[in-house]
């Protein structure tokens, strides 16, 4: 048997290990019933109070794209990216787009909230999450963090950082309303 | 310990683990690369351009991709965010940059990818090392003695299997000895990545499927297919020369 033949047997050796690999290995079915702050896992669920003291629960809003804004006021790309959440925002809500601003207020100052939110004209809901509860939850290590979840209630996709362009807030919201 | 490495190079700050994986690549490349007939000024250009050609590529594809958004803000074309990226795209852009450039110099692709191929082999390394710091890439869940937490479960580790084949495949490619055809260290390590894919994707959580099997498996197969294909074309030119 000559050098060429044996690597030939081998490539074929290789290729059929490789398929009978594939056939075999039945693939893993999705996590998405298990809550984890990763794309493709369902968002942990989470009950906060905005500023005026109205109660928003995330599981509440299953069937709507929901984007949630981890922010403090006085994180410099949390300022910079607010401008095109308000203006995707206004552009979407009519078609069912949820913003959930959680600001930091355990690591923030709660009365610097009211102007922000003046300076800048928003007008979706500001959470407090004085407790640190949806940071832990959702391992919020950098400010901003983003989680754009989709009418299921599963994570689409996670920015950590920031400022988001427009054109990345729309490419994921336009994502997340896909029925 | 795997927490502090976690902590350390949480997103954002994974990249940097890539960057560093492409920089050692870079510069072990060039190390080697006069025995493929290549210099190392054209080495660096290939690295220098090349990465702007993936780089701009990416953003590109993802900008064609979704032009009615890019119509409304198209300043947005050109913002900092890394998530704007489409990497089929940059693969492609960094492919005909190559062929280009090899071309314009008359050096021969083989030899240029082989040259390229220490680069290509410890980026791989980096790249499991920054997905298992951010987290992607994640693996099933395990009951097996060195399954790691994350996301709210003990998975495989999926990500340090990964780079850990990367690296093995690295170290062989790096013993070859210099007298072999050109384009068999760049063929090698792309059968071998293709290999490794096929056996590690199992233990990935979530993998997308095609049918009832699972895509990125039946790519990298295909891609072994291939690559034995040029391999032995390489190997019996090499035995017809001698």
């Amino acid at each position: 048997m000559n050098s060429q033949t044996k690597r030939i047997f081998a490539y074929v050796f290789i290729l059929a290990l490789g398929a009978w690999r594939i056939i075999f290995s039945a693939p893993q079915s999705a996590d998405e019933s298990v809550a984890a702050p990763q794309a493709g896992f369902l968002a942990p669920n989470f009950i906060l109070q905005t500023t005026e003291g109205k109660t928003y629960a995330l599981a509440d809003l299953r069937g709507q794209a929901v984007l949630v804004n981890i922010w403090a006021t006085w994180c410099p790309p949390c300022k910079a990216e607010m401008p095109a959440i308000q203006k995707v925002y206004e552009e979407y809500a009519q078609r069912g787009l949820v913003v959930l601003a959680v600001n930091s207020a355990f690591q923030d100052d709660p009365a610097q909230i009211a102007p922000f939110r003046e300076k800048y004209q928003l007008t979706f809901p500001i959470l407090l999450d004085d407790a640190a509860l949806v940071s832990r939850a959702y391992q919020a290590r950098s400010l901003p963090s983003s989680y754009f979840i989709d009418r299921r209630g599963v994570i689409s996709e996670v920015v950590v950082g920031g400022p988001m362009s427009e054109a990345l807030l729309r490419a994921r919201v336009e994502e997340i309303l896909k029925p | 310990m795997i927490a502090l490495f976690q902590n350390l190079f949480a997103p954002p700050r994974h990249i940097i683990l890539l960057v560093l994986a492409v920089w050692l690549g870079a510069t072990l490349a060039e190390r080697r690369a006069e025995r493929f007939g290549v210099s190392k000024d054209d080495l660096n250009n290939f690295v220098f351009y090349g990465l702007f050609a993936f780089v701009g590529g990416g953003r590109l594809a993802y900008v064609l991709q979704h032009l009615s958004i890019f119509a409304k803000s198209p300043l947005s074309a050109i913002s900092v965010n890394l998530d704007l990226f489409d990497t089929f795209g940059a693969f492609a852009a960094f492919a005909i940059f190559l062929v280009a450039y090899t071309q314009k110099k008359s050096i021969p692709l083989w030899d240029a990818l082989d040259a390229l191929t220490p680069l290509f082999a410890l980026t791989a390394v980096g790249l499991g090392l920054s997905n298992f710091a951010s987290g992607a890439a994640f693996g099933a869940p395990t009951s097996a003695a060195w399954g790691v937490e994350q996301w709210n479960a003990v998975r495989h580790p999926t990500q340090l299997y990964d780079a850990l084949a990367a690296l093995l495949i690295f170290i062989l490619i790096w013993r070859f000895k210099a007298n072999l055809p050109a384009g068999v260290s760049f063929l090698t390590f792309v059968a071998l990545t293709s290999l490794s894919q096929i056996f590690l994707q199992t233990y990935r959580a979530r993998p997308p499927l095609f049918g009832a099997w699972n895509q990125s498996q039946v790519f990298a197969w295909l891609i072994l297919l291939v690559c034995f294909f040029f391999l032995e074309s390489r190997l019996s030119s090499q035995t017809k020369k001698n």
